[in-house]
């Protein structure tokens, strides 16, 4: 872990009066994977919000330390949220294509945002190439992303995202709200994208944080408890509640 | 168990009985205003002025005078409807102040509509000075029907789901985009569905404009928006308080009373359509 994409220092975070992340640092490498694991309530999804602002949209919140994104705190007065949203794409534990047309829901970010696009035919055919959903949908672009199948609408969820060049992929729970089937080819396509993209994502299923991820961070009731390499973490964890955690004794 | 089951039928044919009532108290008005109405309906007298002290001849001023008056009212109430909701739903941070609003806007829905009357003949006609016009009463109109239109946005506007809002904004999309392209054509079946109420009730009302647009009597059809025009409503008023021969107009009425329901409808009818056409493309 030589580069690190995203920097955080002694961030606490807080939901009015409920503190939900406490004294919170850590890096996360670039072209990683890192998976965020712990109990229901524990912050990991929390954290996630803070990383692409998302935390904002809710009323009384207030953010402490700082948080880096290339180097720049994203919590100073002069950055526009909108502006690191492109940077850092998220995908949501739901489907949730737009009631639009496939191709729309792929071009509507690109075309909002003021990015000039020479081709809009091509951005949106290599946008779903890389969720692996072209050859599935190549031929109904036209029809409503609301008839594909869960599996389909959350890899078109995906490349909504990658179309607009993001330089992280945030993924909270992806996958479950999916069958297997559909939760291996996102796992497949993980491991694909994690050349061009840094990942992090947060997972209730422990399996797939072994299969899928380099750095594993386990959180408990908004603490960080261990940070470290996914093998490290699930072979020889350094903390007992870790531990505990991952063989199921709770949780 | 036998108990049971007498209690299920008796509540069932209670909640039946009330709307079989609702139907036939609806069904007889309706058949009660077309059986005294219909013998004056004829192409005349929908297309001719009245004639011999409203004795006789056509209301053709008067429906155009409702359609204007009607769709000066959505063009006010619609816009600044949505608009407040918007301001109500998306960005005012929830609270107090918000809450205050809200309860001033249902306070303002339940205001007798003689009272939007005279603040518009205050307000538009004297102190504005657009005097007794289409204008003033399609303000006065559209401000009658702001509440309903209101309520009824803020409920389809609350009903789009926020998962919409946060993939929109993950994108890097602006909150007003995000608005603007996902929330509001995702809303605007429910915000029409809600607004037909208040559209019907802008048609029929006779107090708003009494004061602020309505004309006793004027075969010349409006030139501008600063002209008074007869109005449906306003009109059946006259007829059956104020002619000259109260019992020589009852036949025309009935017959004013059954356009105006028809234009009622018709202006609902529309509104239906377009909620349809758009409701077919909305799916999640």
């Amino acid at each position: 872990m030589d580069s690190h994409i995203i920097k955080l220092h002694k961030v606490n975070f807080y939901y009015g009066q409920t503190q939900a992340l406490t004294d919170i640092s850590m890096n996360f490498g670039q072209n990683r994977v890192t998976a965020l694991i712990g109990p229901s309530g524990c912050g990991k999804s929390t954290l996630l919000r803070l990383l692409n602002r998302m935390n904002d949209l809710i009323d009384g919140t207030k953010v402490e330390g700082e948080i880096l994104f290339e180097g720049r705190n994203i919590y100073a007065p002069n950055i526009d949220p909108v502006e690191i949203r492109r940077k850092v794409g998220m995908v949501f534990q739901k489907p949730n294509p737009f009631p639009k047309t496939i191709y729309n829901n792929i071009s509507y970010g690109p075309k909002l945002t003021g990015v000039t696009v020479a081709d809009m035919d091509s951005l949106v055919e290599q946008s779903l190439r890389q969720a692996v959903l072209w050859d599935e949908v190549k031929d109904i672009l036209n029809k409503s992303a609301m008839n594909l199948s869960g599996g389909q609408q959350q890899r078109l969820c995906i490349a909504r995202a990658l179309a607009m060049k993001p330089d992280v992929l945030l993924m909270d729970e992806p996958t479950s709200a999916l069958d297997p089937i559909s939760t291996a080819k996102i796992e497949e396509l993980i491991e694909e994208l994690k050349k061009d993209y840094t990942i992090i994502i947060v997972t209730h299923n422990m399996q797939q944080a072994a299969r899928i991820s380099d750095e594993t961070a386990f959180f408990y009731l908004g603490n960080l408890v261990e940070y470290n390499k996914t093998e490290k973490i699930f072979t020889n964890p350094d903390v007992k509640q870790t531990e505990d955690y991952i063989t199921g004794r709770f949780g | 168990m036998r108990w049971r089951y007498l209690k299920q039928s008796v509540f069932f044919g209670l909640v039946s009985a009330s709307a079989l009532i609702i139907t036939l108290v609806l069904g007889g008005i309706i058949f009660y205003i077309i059986t005294n109405g219909y013998s004056v309906i004829s192409l005349d007298f929908i297309t001719k002025p009245p004639t011999d002290s409203m004795t006789k001849g056509g209301i053709m001023p008067a429906i155009i005078g409702t359609i204007y008056l009607t769709v000066g009212a959505i063009a006010i109430g619609l816009p600044f409807g949505i608009a407040s909701a918007i301001y109500l739903t998306e960005y005012a941070r929830q609270g107090k102040i918000v809450r205050i609003i809200k309860i001033g806007i249902n306070c303002l829905a339940g205001v007798p509509s003689v009272v939007f009357g005279l603040f518009g003949l205050g307000f538009f006609v004297i102190f504005l000075k657009f005097g007794s016009s289409i204008l003033a009463g399609s303000l006065t109109l559209g401000f009658l029907i702001l509440p309903t239109i209101i309520g009824a946005s803020e409920e389809a506007l609350k009903s789009v789901p926020q998962t919409f809002r946060e993939a929109s904004l993950s994108l890097g999309v602006s909150k007003w985009q995000t608005i603007y392209r996902i929330v509001l054509p995702n809303a605007l079946p429910g915000i029409l569905t809600g607004s037909i109420l208040g559209i019907g009730r802008a048609a029929g009302e006779t107090a708003p404009i009494m004061f602020t647009a309505a004309a006793f009597f004027t075969a010349k059809l409006p030139s501008s928006i600063f002209d008074e025009v007869m109005a449906l409503p306003y009109h059946i008023y006259v007829l059956a308080t104020a002619g000259t021969n109260i019992e020589a107009t009852r036949p025309i009425q009935f017959g004013t009373v059954l356009v105006l329901v028809g234009v009622v409808l018709g202006i609902d009818l529309i509104a239906i359509i377009i909620r349809g056409y758009m409701r077919r493309k909305k799916r999640w």
